[in-house]
């Protein structure tokens, strides 16, 4: 019986190993980007892929469709200038820490629509501006990302994921209110769409103390001023 | 133009839209009822394990704990290999996945009628803007998909017979990209979606 017993519970250990270790396997790797890249064959690739190495430390980087989106480039009926010129707008964000799971699900909406590169790099760089905004924003209202992990010095101190999660909602909120005809003077309408986003995901993708604080902490003309930014 | 006569117009336009649409929503609310009423009573496993698992007297703890860790064990493995498989995206017939799955997602239940369809698929950020197929089984012209969604925020929109339509009815809003419009769908971290 105790015999059986131990088989069993080995047997479930080798299930516990099986799992993560198939799931590895599964991820998409650094060779992967690599073997689209020299596909798109962009003149600064060992920028590109230092920026993907960046992005693959992340725990949040969605690896799975920036691939895809390469994919879609590479066969994209276009000049390399064109190509790069998207591309760099991950690439800078990736750089500069930012979430890029937006952009590079606008661009592969664009792709799947059937929309001009050219029109694709508006949206997209726009969309990079007012990441960087938002982020500039937050830290000027005294919220911070911290690394996971680190000791949280001060209560507006946001491990990065959190911090970039709520970046990335106010910023995706400002684009699709500008994309909508919406107009960067009306600081308070603007105020009250990342309100209501925020408050939508809270206790979804968000927290509440995350979205208490920015949503206090930013006013109107904040946004308007960040809004300016992307159409300017 | 001001800001108010844009959104009366868009309003009107979105009316307009629906009221095109209402001949196809006859008997719309009985489909569903219908269609959840066939799925199958859900296993809810974590409260077999916990009842299984549960103190009991003396000798019988060791054993069901055996028998405990074993069923965790075919858990695992059984979950790993239908998300392998990709048995989890809702394939018309195949009703493998609960409505809340054990990686915390939810299947949230797409329905669009299409009357004079012949091919109906949803596209998204949750599936890389790729075409996921819409079923009708029953030819009655209301096509419908079952997708495991994690907690979130997710913009779709239909692809009818090649042609987008952003304008779901039974989307939570609306926002626009491109020029056009996408369905927006919120999926709560509560039960159901």
């Amino acid at each position: 019986m105790i015999r059986r017993a131990r088989m069993l519970i080995a047997g479930m250990a080798i299930a516990f190993l099986i799992c993560p270790g198939a799931s590895v396997l599964s991820q998409t790797s650094i060779s992967d980007f690599e073997q689209t890249l020299s596909e798109i064959c962009i003149s600064d690739s060992g920028r590109c892929i230092a920026a993907i190495e960046l992005g693959l430390a992340q725990t949040e980087f969605p690896s799975s469709e920036v691939l895809q989106f390469l994919d879609r480039l590479a066969v994209a009926d276009t000049t390399i200038l064109e190509k790069e010129a998207l591309l760099l707008n991950i690439v800078i964000a990736l750089e500069e820490g930012l979430p890029v799971d937006g952009l590079v699900t606008k661009g592969l909406e664009g792709f799947a629509r059937g929309i001009a590169l050219a029109e694709i790099q508006i949206s997209l760089h726009q969309r990079l501006t007012l990441l960087t905004e938002t982020r500039d924003l937050l830290y000027a209202k005294g919220i911070f990302s911290v690394a996971p992990g680190t000791p949280q010095s001060v209560p507006t101190a946001l491990p990065t994921p959190r911090f970039n999660l709520l970046v990335n909602h106010v910023s995706d909120t400002i684009a699709d209110y500008l994309d909508g005809g919406g107009s960067p003077f009306e600081g308070q309408t603007l105020y009250q769409e990342v309100r209501f986003r925020l408050l939508s995901l809270e206790g979804v993708t968000l927290l509440a103390e995350d979205v208490d604080l920015v949503v206090r902490r930013i006013e109107p003309a904040d946004l308007t001023r960040v809004a300016l930014s992307a159409v300017t | 133009m001001k800001q108010h006569e844009i959104d009366g117009i868009l309003r009107d336009m979105l009316r307009q839209d629906v009221a095109e649409a209402m001949p196809g929503l006859v008997g719309f609310e009985e489909k569903i009822v219908l269609e959840l009423g066939e799925r199958r009573p859900r296993l809810r496993i974590s409260d077999w394990l916990r009842q299984l698992l549960a103190p009991t007297r003396g000798g019988r703890i060791g054993q069901i704990g055996v028998v405990g860790a074993t069923a965790a064990a075919c858990l695992i493995i059984g979950f790993f290999a239908a998300s392998q498989l990709g048995l989890h995206t809702g394939t018309p017939g195949i009703r493998l996945t609960p409505s809340r799955t054990m990686d915390g997602r939810q299947e949230v239940l797409f329905v669009l009628p299409a009357l004079d369809a012949s091919d109906v698929s949803i596209v998204g950020n949750f599936n890389a803007w790729e075409p996921t197929s819409l079923s009708d089984e029953d030819h009655d012209g209301i096509w419908t998909a079952s997708i495991p969604l994690p907690p979130g925020r997710y913009e779709y929109a239909f692809v009818i017979d090649g042609r987008w339509w952003g304008q779901d009815p039974l989307a939570d809003e609306y926002v626009q990209s491109y020029g056009e419009y996408s369905s927006v769908r919120y999926v709560g971290g509560g039960d159901g979606a």
